[in-house]
């Protein structure tokens, strides 16, 4: 059994970039087929695609970085739970339409800001994916964006649905925050990260009539450590399952 | 097989016999995949640079390349994909956007403004669907001749 180890501190830092665009990818193909019109259905793969993209091209640095001792795909299918570094956010469910939403616009606003931070970064290479990333997620933006209004202020259930499905997934929002020494390397500048965020999610917030969630202090342990939801199990579970039944097969 | 005299400038021209899987009537030079072709003696390096980041076609534009020269007798080559300088819809020239028109999709236009349509020209057209048949494009809808269509998404 092969053993991946990242060690280098920039490789670690750009895979839990990496592994959380993974994760939604793998949770936005979960839509695949399963969304409320054929439009979405449409929008959310190709949403998907987008995260197994940028992911792809991150783990192919992080790779890089660890002198090629494991290809991208190795990375992705080939570690187990505690050695992912994705946030908890993506992990979560897709209950109803409203979670996808929600978890979407979280996410988007989120990455928006890390990436504007590595648009100017001294790595050539990661400094044009993050400049690429800025203009392809507006395309997610105005899709996230454009739903979170229309079911806050659509109807009694579908504001209800939204509200609830915020409401829970808050939780997560907190540890994206707590920056560690590594973030703190690679990003110019970790408060502007949360403040723009605020300004962000605040502003659609109102414009969306949804509630904003009491921040409260939680006891919820690290993604950067490899501390995850219950859920990225099963995700791995049933993304790896080929790569590991089949360990030779190529398409 | 392989000529003792062969130059950049004829493999450019083999490139542009590579179409675009997902998009035929355009080849990978005039999409702007292909960066730059270097000899190194007798091996041949070609840079080439995604259109989308989440672009399916990806590993396909190096399968293709690849065939391609082996097809032109080279052995010796490698392709390599580099996100630096960031491909834009910009580089499409006014050429490459005429034959995307005559081939039914709408090129891209500055903050996909004025979206034309394929097939009746006008500009009475409205988005109906963000995300359309592949990452590149939209679906719209024409006003006028009331039929539906691609646009080319602006990058
Ligand atoms: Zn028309």
């Amino acid at each position: 059994m092969m053993q991946i180890k990242i060690t280098n501190p920039f490789a670690k830092f750009l895979v839990r970039i990496a592994d959380s665009e993974i994760i939604l990818g793998q949770r936005l193909a979960e839509m695949c087929s399963n969304a409320p019109t054929l439009e979405e259905d449409i929008a959310l793969s190709n949403l998907g695609l987008d995260c197994f993209g940028r992911g792809e091209e991150l783990m192919k640095l992080v790779s890089a970085l660890e002198n090629n001792a494991f290809t991208p795909d190795d990375c992705v299918f080939r570690r187990n739970e505690r050695e992912y570094f994705c946030i908890k956010l993506v992990e979560q469910p897709n209950n109803d339409f409203a979670w996808v939403v929600v978890r979407q616009f979280l996410h988007d606003v989120y990455v928006t800001e890390i990436f504007k931070q590595l648009a100017t970064n001294e790595h050539q290479e990661l400094a044009a994916l993050s400049q690429k990333v800025l203009k392809e997620i507006e395309y997610s933006k105005m899709h996230s964006f454009d739903w979170l209004v229309r079911l806050g202020r659509g109807t009694e259930e579908s504001k209800m649905r939204t509200q609830n499905a915020l409401n829970v997934m808050w939780k997560y929002t907190e540890e994206l925050f707590l920056f560690d020494e590594i973030d703190k390397t690679y990003l110019s500048d970790t408060d502007a990260i949360a403040a723009n965020w605020n300004l962000g999610v605040n502003e659609m917030f109102a414009a969306a009539d949804l509630e904003r969630p009491a921040d409260k202090k939680r006891h919820i342990l690290d993604f950067r450590k490899g501390f995850h939801s219950e859920f990225l199990g099963l995700i791995l579970a049933d993304m790896q399952y080929l790569p590991r039944a089949y360990p030779d097969a190529k398409w | 097989m392989v000529s003792t005299n062969l130059n950049e400038k004829e493999i450019w021209g083999w490139m542009t016999e590579v179409p675009d899987p997902e998009i035929p009537i355009i080849n990978l030079v005039e999409l702007g995949v292909i960066r730059a072709v270097n000899l190194k003696g007798n091996a041949v390096e070609i840079i080439i640079t995604p259109t989308y980041t989440g672009c399916p076609a990806k590993q396909l534009f190096v399968d293709l390349i690849s065939e391609k020269l082996v097809e032109k007798g080279i052995n010796d080559f490698e392709v390599i994909s580099r996100i630096h300088p960031v491909w834009t819809t910009d580089w499409l020239s006014e050429e490459t956007k005429a034959k995307l028109l005559k081939d039914g999709i709408s090129p891209p236009t500055v903050h996909n403004k004025k979206i034309i349509c394929p097939h009746c020209k006008s500009y009475n057209t409205v988005l109906a669907s963000q995300f359309g048949s592949t990452p590149c494009q939209s679906l719209y809808k024409c006003l006028e001749c009331l039929e539906p269509f691609n646009y080319f998404k602006c990058l």
